[in-house]
């Protein structure tokens, strides 16, 4: 499939997640999204698909305690806590904590799927306008594993010399020599794309083979999967 | 006519002294030059010169001219200079802008302009020259260094430049690698300025040199002339590096790391290990040698606790502290003088004292990303040696520095023997000092090799 009307029924997949609010529904799009997930390279999708998933049971069992809804069953009464509030858990609380999950596993497992599964050289190419801002967001989506592999190596190098990262507050020291590390890879690729020729006019591009049928009924689906979710689920 | 001429340059980038310094040259179409001289002597900036990204792209303070192919760079940017000059920097990561290799190659074709349908045909042309054809649809990340280099490279090529611009381009690469990338250049069908530290393989591609200290031309002669200078007036940069007697002065001590069939694998690839046993003694060198993907990063890395084996025995007595590759890259503080204590439990006496011994005292209190590539990675030794452990691993302390750092980072892990540490060394550098040399990939260990 072409990359923009992979890229358009991805985004039309998340859009539906916000719209839908059927738990079948959401669960459904997301054993697929992770089906479409899993067909990337092992060792590449890992932490996207745990990310994803982990991220939302975290919003299925952190949130129900987190608020009361007033209806529903109660099921469980706990204390009250300063600022919180009573907590509590309802049936109702749950409902809408697994939607609420399960949107967010949606338009994050759709991202995954952008970024594993399309080709965004392609899709820089294939953009007839803003040409610039579509090559800055693919390359914004690939330094994501690049800000991991360089989180990995400052962590592996500070536990070199003998010292343990303790938790978040441990981790959180590497958070700025990341940002300067990849402030400084940033200045190493503008450099090394004017040396290239990268802003001087008159850019030409690859020819790239013709959207197939398959490309058009992506379109299509796109459509379709937004409106029928806006209108029925 | 000459290719390109430099005349009377001098810059500085914004805030810092001249970092060339009234350098005049020219280059004649076809030649093959070598670029040598230590780290900091101003050999990226003239190559940046050459490409007009100085000042176009970096700023800073800039007299006198360079002209490339009729091109005045002060008149010139970067790029409206690319077609013409074609750059290859150190490291292949900082430069790749596509994901697919195909498309890498297509990117500075279609940034010149060129023809639509001449686009795949040049790509593929490019990729064959540097034996990389194979590598068309693969996906940048998945490369091997040597490989992404090859990239980088013919993606330069494709541009058929007329001066091709190479910024130390194997020092990011085995001995294996770097010869089969140094024999494409060769074959480059333009003026190449070739800027290097593996000395020995670029003289011998190499039609002329330049040499460079301290941001002036120090050297400029053919290369059969430049050998016998540099053998008489600068021996490390003419092979004839001198070599230290790695005899022990002392008895070996006690083992300080011991692996018994140790096996490992990442995830659930191929085993990258497969029952390898090691022993490192105290006030002893061992060499770790073997090709990209032996498994020499991932024994250290066991070797010093950052990594548990599937299976095997691991003892170790003492202290362990491991130097990464690049280190540079991987400071973590604001300072200097922090980043060194950080691995004394914030013990700023040790650390001020460690500065000192490596030379980086006026460094104390300034960012450690403010330090020039070769302050950093003795930052980084300073880092890991402060806390004095018992075994210390080092993983390729040799790669991109120059001959006279080297041999300076050859008489300290000399010294750090002496003193009773156990050193262990993944290397591809024969020239580095140890007291046995064990080869990975192969079961054979081979006795001291210097």
């Amino acid at each position: 499939m072409s990359p923009g009307p992979a890229t358009a029924l991805l985004a039309a997949v998340a859009t539906a997640g916000f719209l839908i609010d059927r738990i079948w529904a959401l669960a459904a799009m997301t054993l697929i999204l992770i089906v479409v997930c899993v067909r990337a390279p092992v060792e590449r999708r890992f932490i996207y698909i745990s990310g994803a998933l982990f991220s939302a049971l975290g919003v299925i069992v952190i949130s129900p305690l987190t608020w009361s809804s007033g209806g529903g069953t109660l099921l469980w009464e706990g204390p009250t806590l300063p600022v919180i509030g009573p907590i509590d858990l309802s049936t109702d609380e749950i409902q809408i904590a697994v939607v609420n999950g399960l949107r967010l596993a949606v338009v994050a497992l759709a991202f995954s799927a952008y970024t594993l599964r399309v080709d965004h050289d392609r899709l820089v190419s294939a953009a007839g306008f803003a040409r610039r801002s579509a090559l800055a967001i693919a390359l914004a989506t690939r330094l994501v594993p690049t800000l991991e592999r360089d989180a990995a190596g400052l962590s592996e190098a500070v536990r070199g010399r003998g010292v343990e990262l303790h938790g978040a507050r441990g981790y959180a020291t590497l958070l700025s020599p990341l940002v300067a590390g990849s402030l400084e890879r940033a200045t190493g690729l503008a450099e090394a794309m004017e040396a290239r020729g990268f802003g001087r006019g008159g850019a030409t591009r690859a020819p790239r083979p013709p959207w197939a049928s398959v490309d058009y009924v992506a379109l299509g689906a796109a459509v379709v999967l937004v409106g029928v979710a806006a209108r029925w689920l | 006519m000459a290719l390109a001429s430099v005349t009377e340059l001098s810059f500085a980038y914004p805030g810092s002294i001249p970092a060339v310094r009234d350098v005049s040259l020219e280059l004649e179409a076809g030649e093959v030059v070598a670029l040598l001289g230590p780290s900091g002597s101003g050999k990226s900036t003239l190559l940046r010169a050459l490409a007009g990204l100085v000042p176009h792209f970096h700023g800073g303070t800039f007299s006198g001219s360079v002209v490339v192919a009729g091109l005045d760079t002060r008149t010139h940017g970067p790029a409206a200079l690319a077609g013409t000059v074609a750059s290859v920097f150190q490291d292949p990561e900082d430069q790749i802008v596509m994901t697919r290799v195909e498309n890498e190659v297509a990117f500075g074709l279609e940034n010149l302009g060129v023809p639509p349908e001449q686009i795949w045909p040049l790509t593929r042309a490019a990729l064959a020259q540097v034996g990389a054809g194979h590598l068309a649809e693969r996906r940048t990340v998945e490369l091997s260094g040597g490989e992404l280099q090859r990239v980088c490279l013919a993606s330069a090529l494709a541009l058929e430049p007329q001066l091709l611009l190479l910024d130390e381009p194997t020092s990011q690469l085995d001995a294996e690698g770097a010869d089969a990338f140094l024999s494409h250049v060769a074959r480059a069908e333009c003026a190449v300025v070739l800027s290097e530290q593996r000395v020995d393989r670029v003289l011998a591609i190499a039609d002329r040199v330049i040499m460079m200290e301290e941001g002036r031309v120090v050297l400029d002669a053919p290369v059969a002339e430049a050998r016998v200078w540099l053998s008489t007036r600068r021996p490390r940069y003419g092979g004839g590096l001198v070599k230290v007697d790695p005899s022990p002065s002392v008895p070996l001590g006690l083992p300080v790391v011991s692996l018994d069939d140790v096996r490992f694998a990442y995830g659930s690839g191929p085993e990258v290990l497969g029952g390898t046993s090691l022993v490192v003694h105290r006030g002893e060198i061992v060499a770790l040698e073997g090709l990209n993907g032996s498994g020499k990063t991932t024994l250290a890395k066991i070797a010093a606790g950052l990594l548990q084996p599937a299976s095997g025995f691991v003892s170790r007595e003492g202290r362990a502290t491991y130097l990464s590759q690049d280190p540079g890259r991987h400071l973590v503080c604001e300072t200097a003088l922090d980043e060194v204590a950080l691995g004394v439990n914030g013990d700023q006496m040790r650390a001020a004292a460690a500065l000192e011994r490596f030379g980086l005292s006026f460094a104390t209190c300034r960012h450690p990303r403010d330090l020039s590539s070769g302050e950093r990675e003795r930052l980084g030794i300073a880092a890991v040696s402060v806390s004095e452990p018992d075994l210390l691993v080092l993983d390729e302390p040799t790669r991109g520095i120059d001959p006279d750092r080297k041999a300076a980072l050859s008489t300290w892990l000399l010294e750090q023997a002496e003193s009773g540490r156990g050193i262990l060394v993944a290397t591809h550098d024969p020239l580095l000092p140890a007291h046995r040399r064990v080869r990975l990939g192969q079961p054979l260990e081979v006795p001291v090799a210097v």
